[in-house]
């Protein structure tokens, strides 16, 4: 059984198909990156998988359950968990009680439990020295790793990250990949958006690429990007 | 140490009315009542960032129905008052579960209107209903307490929970739920908190202590009508010492209602006419320099002790 399946799920705003039909499989231990130009229907995705929106038609399954129409809460505790594209915070919270809030409610850890794992999370993104500062200080970078650090506290099998490399210089994008692997490597399931190709091309096992909310090609990624028709929804027709 | 502090001042107000006259113990109820309310308000407000602005509906519906249960039931006032707080608790759940979907504003406006629906209600319930309640705009009239010790200590009692509640929701799995749908709910969310269950269970909580305030208070006073036990003004002296006091702080409801019912006294007392005019200057003059409130100024004198240091 695969992890995740999303079955012909479809969203629409008004007359605008934002998500059109889109099927896709995602097995254990994968890291599947969805990519396709601004506008693509790749965030309206997550937040139909996450919980955060219901899908005007189709179905998604999570371990062989149906998910679609549950809570963003209830999605959570089942084991599925989201980055935000403009990372989210409890800006008032420490940076250890942002991760903490995920270990007790996400994973219904323990007090003393989940303040451990809070502390783990927080060294293994590279944020402990600032765990008893106020999450508002971070800077964006470090916003974008106590936000992973936070989905990782709530003990989600399935990690979605929207775009979490933005706005990172080449170095910091390279440390990301980096940690991006050593999240594969404790067991983790990843399934990401992102803008820069580079770190795409380094990191995903395969890609699913959407565009105008179809998916028009998936494959291993050197494949697609080879993929007339992705290279065509990037660049446009060539001038002839 | 602050426990240990706050425990020993517990302790001095239990034994306290053997110390004091009938005019300062008068005014420590009324510090004692201010508190618990505002400290009711600064559970759901303060934490869960849920400003509700018809807090005064549980305290309506405590007083009618603690003055009901006396009068009809003829039950003794701690039972009556109970039994209040308990209906009060019913009430909270059912009404909770739609208006707590309501977001920021929306949420403020639509419990200000409920309010003002429970107030109009109350006036002609026994018109409507047939069952005499309120009293309508004569209101009810309780007997004289024979005592003055049981307001005393109940005010004491709720204040001293409500207080211990926010104390317990700075550490606890619960509070740091609470603080986070305060602070980011669609954060929150995402990360596994049913924040509406949450919610829900700190305005049935507080719904519970007001509503045993509210009760207390009738009885005291010896008569209620509707539209005071309802009005807006309650509401609005706890959202006041709130946020003077320190909003999201344990202690800050209780320095807000001490504060504004002290100067109250003090400035009712020889300016009788424009002793108001005075409190709406400090309340501006501390909104204005010290906008975390009281409790922000004791942790200010705090942070420049320990640098002097």
């Amino acid at each position: 059984m695969s992890l995740l399946e999303v079955r012909g799920v479809t969203r629409r705003f008004g007359a605008l198909v934002a998500v059109n039909a889109v099927d896709f499989a995602l097995e254990e231990g994968e890291i599947l990156a969805i990519i396709g130009p601004n506008g693509a229907g790749k965030s309206t995705l997550f937040n139909l998988i996450a919980g955060l929106d219901r899908p005007s038609a189709g179905g998604v399954l999570y371990r062989g359950r149906p998910i679609a129409g549950l809570g963003p809460d209830a999605v959570c505790r089942l084991g599925i968990a989201k980055t935000f594209q403009i990372p989210q915070l409890f800006p008032r919270l420490t940076v250890a009680e942002n991760v903490l809030v995920g270990a007790l409610y996400g994973r219904g850890a323990g007090l003393a439990a989940a303040r451990r794992e809070a502390r783990e999370w927080l060294a293994f993104v590279g944020l402990a020295d600032k765990a008893e500062l106020p999450a508002e200080t971070l800077s964006v970078p470090e916003r974008r790793r106590a936000d992973l650090a936070r989905v990782l506290g709530t003990g989600a099998s399935l990690v979605l990250l929207d775009e979490n490399m933005a706005g990172l210089n080449q170095k910091e994008v390279e440390a990301a990949v980096a940690l991006l692997r050593q999240v594969r490597e404790r067991g983790r399931t990843l399934m990401v958006t992102e803008h820069i190709m580079r770190a795409i091309l380094g990191l995903a096992d395969r890609v699913v690429v959407l565009n105008y909310g179809e998916k028009i090609a998936e494959g291993r990624p050197d494949a697609v990007m080879r993929d007339p028709a992705v290279v065509k929804a990037y660049l446009g027709e060539a001038y002839g | 140490m602050a426990r240990a502090l706050l425990v020993g001042a517990v302790l001095v107000l239990l034994v306290l009315p053997l110390a004091i006259g009938p005019y300062p113990l008068r005014v420590a109820t009324v510090i004692f009542m201010w508190a618990a309310l505002a400290g009711s308000w600064n559970l759901l407000a303060g934490y869960a960032g849920a400003v509700d602005l018809g807090p005064v509906v549980y305290h309506g519906i405590g007083a009618f129905l603690t003055a009901a249960g006396m009068l009809k039931l003829g039950l003794p006032f701690l039972v009556a008052v109970a039994l209040g707080g308990a209906v009060a608790m019913a009430i909270a759940y059912a009404v909770g579960g739609p208006t707590l979907r309501l977001r920021g504003a929306y949420f403020a406006i639509g419990t200000l209107a409920l309010a003002e629906s429970a107030k109009q209600l109350a006036l002609a319930w026994d018109r409507l209903t047939g069952i005499p309640l309120t009293g309508g705009s004569a209101g009810v009239s309780l007997p004289l307490a024979t005592g003055y010790l049981v307001f005393y200590y109940v005010m004491l009692a709720v204040m001293t929970a409500v207080t211990a509640a926010a104390f317990w929701l700075r550490g606890s799995r619960f509070g740091y739920g609470l603080r986070a749908v305060g602070e980011n709910d669609r954060l929150a969310e995402a990360s596994g908190v049913d924040i509406h269950r949450l919610k829900r269970r700190v305005y049935v909580g507080s719904a519970l202590a007001i509503a045993v305030t509210g009760g207390t208070a009738g009885y005291w006073l010896s008569y209620i009508n509707a539209a005071e036990v309802f009005g807006a003004s309650i509401t609005f002296q706890m959202v006041v010492m709130t946020l003077l006091g320190g909003i999201g702080t344990p202690l800050g409801p209780v320095l807000g209602a001490t504060f504004l019912t002290l100067v109250s006294e003090f400035l009712g007392t020889r300016f009788v006419y424009h002793y108001l005019i005075a409190i709406g200057v400090i309340i501006v003059a501390i909104s204005l320099f010290a906008p975390a409130g009281l409790a922000g100024l004791l942790d200010l004198a705090r942070r420049r002790r320990q640098v002097a240091a």
